[in-house]
């Protein structure tokens, strides 16, 4: 038993890199601008399919896609970000409605450009198995969790030190002192949506490795992402990342001791118990103020 | 002067009618497939096995030209019904059904309303059956499968057998056919269902390797799950002597995907690889096939192709009879007594293939040969042999 | 002057079994768009006068499908009963969702969509009363009720007219009422509606529980149609999709406009995009949406209906 427990913590903390990877991406425009992006998902999975395109193409290293697929996400998420600001009444609902139609439409044409077909890697490295002591993984999923914890490391310092990290973290705490301390909170917002982007492309190629990609996946992403986003109390990238961490060792768990037909349920049901009984989320004290 | 132009020409086009008619009787029937949705990728295999049995047809007699409408029913119900509306309303002599029960169960309802024949090849519920829907055929079912499954392991005798398999429809309904024969027979199964959103499949995989201890893995489900779990045993190495599956997963296509993950690996298929085809029938259907699609054949578009040359058949026995308009082509399709690529093909009473059950093959190197039943076997099982 | 679209659009609801009622495709079309434009109300219902987006509403609609096909075959309820239990098992089970109102705009939509997947799973797991994922079939149609068969495709139509008809009727009573006032008043000032004494959340939990029955209804409806229930469909997102596309195209503010909406997304889908694009027309849906949200966020009858009181307004001047 001790030893199944040992590996689906393991597992679990794999997994839940990724899901940080994801909900990062939410979690950073959702600060900036008070806005879920509903597409962001299919952004995730866009990258994902340009990891494959580079794989199947050329045969090189998934990861050389990332270039590419931030190139293309970049693009498009600059695109969300403009088309959301042309919504002039109830921004707040009107664009969770239209990201929503964003995602119909980029799950839509990633079905007219790559079929139904499933993906992923055929890296014999990345697929190669790897233990330490009495927990295996993958190590695509060794190195997806290395490169989350890069990115997120750089995140964090970029939030912490650079003029438009901070920018972004003013503009998220407080809007209007911001702008009164002379930020143009348009150009902040476009930088979140920017790294957003980032964040996206590096996910999507790290799902690739790890796990296997088809079109209708978006809309599940973009769900997981936000129940990360919302268990950590929107704002903190440790919180971030610890949510996403306690999300996949819990639906580990609940494979391990009961059943992976409950995985979801159990996902679902602590996003509730979150949302109405802490809502500061588990690891954002200082969160939702203002 | 004008008005008996037109009625001249009228007739004239009557006649050019009527006489090319005489030498080649179009029949139109309907299929509803699922082209777009969840289960697109056996619909577009559905639909071109069922464009190659037209043209074979078409081309090996010269009395009866049948055509075929096909409408996307999006992998729902729903519109399946709308599609089975539309034929029928459109003049369909018979419908060409889709794939999943849940899609082929009201639409057949629906043909059987509004009269008309329908046969099926891809849903396997016994619900199906047990309707009294008298129009209603079809050439598989779930206990095929189930009999394939069961003959491998009679042979092979494992300690028990871990089934992993989805929360979807028919993977579950094999999952649990199989849970219970194979436990009536004495052997330890245990069921991990899981949802079809699950990401990671090494905490089931570690509960087979560390609590189960079977021998034999079966996962009942779809190629995206065939890749996942595969990968997790093969990080993981339970101790297992096979890992066998379902539908989709003897394919060669699974082998050119994902070559590392499939050696060795067993599933449900009735055609070994490359397509070593005894029967005349076959041949020309792999030739057909390949010179329209560009590729081998396979699974789902066999069936599709079996169903579609049994119904073609049919309907043009009624129309040489002169009963197709009056309902005879209900009485045909039960005469129906053929050999076919899939094995001998009869309609019992209740519209299902009795004589259904696949062979299980053996992905070896990139071929896949037939390893069990012994009859059909062209190739020697290996075992206990996995994917690492 | 004022009723004239709905006369007009009622015209059109007698004038379309005359005319196409021995084409069952038409009707079937028919008869699953009028499914939709009863959700689309539903859900504009919430929306108009709730103030809350749901992406969840599939969950009500599976609720109510499931409710009424498990009463009529297990224990042999008439189905108009089991239709009436059906609606009130939705509206039932949002009672569980009421937590959720206190949550903000965005935080609520989500919630609610939560919900549908927990229910969806639940509705696969309790194989004993549901069936699984195996499906549930064998239930009864809809009956025969003074010679008509409401089965048919035009039976269906003429009921689903009916109940569109009177969901809307109910939905512009409500709106007239001193609830609808308050709930407007809301909209524009939580804060001062509270200082004035208006109990909003109380109003907003009237408001999902209306929503819900209207949604539970059709989604029975649509189980009895259809004949097959399984959790993949019964709770498929498209219950909660479709409906927005139509209600947000009609326009969510309008009592007509989620209706018309939801025909005319639903024919434009089914005849003019899956011509177009066989695979994946799902795209134009997104299209439509995105730019109707962008060019005309209050929708056909939103854009109509402001023309008309400027015109009246400059009439009157």
């Amino acid at each position: 038993m001790l030893e199944l427990l040992q590996q689906s913590l393991f597992s679990g903390l794999l997994v839940g890199s990724v899901y940080a990877l994801v909900a990062l991406g939410i979690a950073l425009t959702f600060g900036a601008m008070k806005i879920i992006n509903l597409a962001h998902g299919e952004l995730v999975l866009l990258a994902a399919y340009m990891a494959y395109v580079i794989e199947s193409r050329t045969g090189w290293n998934p990861y050389a896609a990332i270039p590419l697929a931030f190139a293309l996400t970049g693009i498009v998420s600059v695109v969300i970000y403009l088309l959301i600001e042309r919504i002039r009444e109830h921004r707040e609902l009107n664009s969770l409605i239209l990201t929503f139609a964003i995602g119909i439409i980029l799950t839509n044409a990633i079905l007219l450009v790559f079929a139904s077909d499933v993906r992923s890697t055929g890296s014999p490295f990345l697929q190669d198995a790897v233990s330490f002591g009495p927990v295996y993984a993958m190590k695509g999923e060794i190195t997806a969790f290395i490169i989350s914890l890069a990115v997120m490391a750089g995140l964090w310092w970029w939030l912490k030190n650079s003029w438009y990290g901070r920018a972004v973290r003013a503009v998220s705490s407080n809007r209007d002192a911001a702008k009164l301390m002379g930020i143009d909170p348009r150009r902040v917002e476009l930088a979140a949506f920017i790294v957003a982007g980032i964040l996206a492309s590096v996910a999507g190629v790290a799902l690739y490795t790890m796990s296997v990609v088809q079109p209708a996946l978006g809309p599940g992403l973009t769900i997981k992402a936000f129940i990360v986003a919302v268990l950590a109390g929107v704002g903190s990238i440790p919180g971030v990342f610890c949510a996403a961490l306690l999300l996949g060792v819990t639906e580990a768990m609940t494979v391990t001791l009961a059943s992976s037909a409950l995985q979801e349920l159990v996902g679902m049901v602590l996003f509730l118990l979150v949302l109405f009984f802490m809502p500061n989320g588990l690891f954002g004290a200082r969160a939702r103020r203002g | 002067m004008i008005r008996r132009n037109c009625l001249a020409t009228a007739c004239l086009a009557a006649t050019l009618a009527f006489a090319a008619s005489a030498r080649a009787e179009d029949i139109t029937i309907g299929a509803h497939m699922p082209l777009t949705g969840s289960l697109a990728r056996s619909g577009q295999a559905f639909n071109e096995g069922m464009q190659v049995a037209l043209r074979v047809f078409n081309e090996s007699q010269s009395k009866h030209r049948i055509k075929v409408t096909v409408i996307d029913d999006e992998s729902q119900p729903a519109k399946a019904v709308t599609a089975v509306e539309k034929l029928s309303s459109d003049g369909a002599a018979a419908i060409i059904g889709g794939y999943g029960s849940n899609i082929v169960g009201p639409a057949s309802d629906t043909s059987n309303r509004l009269g008309k024949v329908y046969i099926t090849g891809g849903a396997v519920s016994d619900e199906l059956v047990q309707r009294g829907n008298k129009n209603f055929f079809r050439i598989n079912n779930n206990a095929g499968y189930q009999r394939g499954v069961e003959g491998l392991i009679e042979e092979v005798k494992p300690n028990g057998v871990s089934i992993i398999a989805s929360t979807k429809e028919a993977p579950m309904l094999l999952a649990k056919g199989l849970e219970e024969s194979l436990a009536k027979k004495g052997y330890k199964v245990t069921l991990h269902p899981f949802d079809p959103a699950i990401t990671d499949f090494k905490p089931i995989i570690n509960k087979v390797k560390l609590q189960d201890k079977s021998e034999i893995i079966f996962m009942s489900a779809y190629e995206n799950d065939y890749v996942g779990i595969i990968r997790a045993a093969k990080v993981l190495k339970p101790p297992v002597k096979a890992i066998v599956g379902a539908w989709s997963l003897a394919t060669p296509k699974m082998y050119s995907d994902f070559p590392d993950l499939m050696q060795n690996v067993i599933g449900t298929t009735f055609l070994p690889f490359p397509v070593e085809v005894k029967d005349e029938e076959g041949r020309k259907f792999a030739a057909v096939y390949k010179e329209m699609f560009g590729k081998e054949i396979e699974y789902a578009s066999t069936l599709a192709f079996v169903e579609t040359m049994v119904l073609s058949e049919a309907l043009a026995r009624s129309a040489d009879a002169g009963t197709l308009k009056s309902g005879g082509l209900l009485a045909e399709m039960k005469t129906t007594n053929r050999p076919s690529p899939l094995g001998r093909i009869t309609f019992n009473e209740v519209g299902d293939n009795p004589n259904f059950a696949l062979s299980m093959g053996q992905h070896r190197d990139g071929k896949i040969p037939l390893v069990s039943p012994a009859e059909f076997a062209t190739g020697k099982l290996a075992y206990p042999a996995v994917p690492w | 002057m004022r009723s004239l679209p709905a006369l007009l659009i009622l015209a059109v609801a007698i004038a379309v079994p005359i005319a196409f009622g021995g084409n069952s495709y038409v009707m079937g079309l028919m008869v699953s768009a009028l499914i939709v434009a009863g959700v689309a109300l539903a859900w504009a219902l919430l929306g108009n006068l709730g103030g809350m987006v749901s992406f969840g509403h599939a969950a009500f609609f599976g609720v109510g499908a499931y409710t009424s096909a498990i009463l009529s075959a297990k224990f042999g309820l008439p189905v108009p009963l089991a239709l009436l239990a059906g609606a009130c098992g939705a509206a039932l089970c949002s009672i569980v969702m009421l937590p959720a109102l206190r949550l903000s705009g965005p935080y609520f939509a989500l919630a609610i969509l939560a919900y549908a997947h927990i229910f969806k799973i639940l509705a696969t797991e309790a194989t004993s009363i549901t069936g699984g994922s195996a499906g549930f079939q064998r239930f009864p149609p809809l009956p025969t009720v003074l010679g008509l068969d409401l089965s048919s495709r035009v039976g269906s139509y003429g009921l689903l007219v009916v109940l569109v008809a009177l969901c809307a009727a109910i939905y512009l009573a409500v709106k007239r009422s001193h609830v609808g006032t308050a709930l407007r008043a809301m909209a524009e000032s939580e804060d001062a509606t509270r200082v004035v004494g208006v109990n909003a959340t109380l109003l907003k939990a009237w408001m999902l529980l209306l929503s819900a029955f209207i949604t539970g209804l059709f989604g029975a409806m649509n189980a009895h149609i259809i004949n097959f229930l399984e959790p993949d469909y019964a709770f498929s997102a498209s219950w909660s999709i479709l409906p927005i596309i139509a209600a947000i195209f009609g326009g969510y503010r309008t009592i007509l406009g989620p209706v018309a909406g939801a025909v005319l997304i639903y024919l434009f889908d089914q005849i003019i995009a899956k011509e177009l694009l066989p695979v994946g027309h799902e795209i134009l849906l997104g299209v439509l949406l995105a730019g109707m949200i962008l060019i005309a966020p209050n929708g056909l009858f939103g854009m109509f209906q402001r023309k008309a009181t400027k015109g009246a307004a400059h009439a009157a001047a």
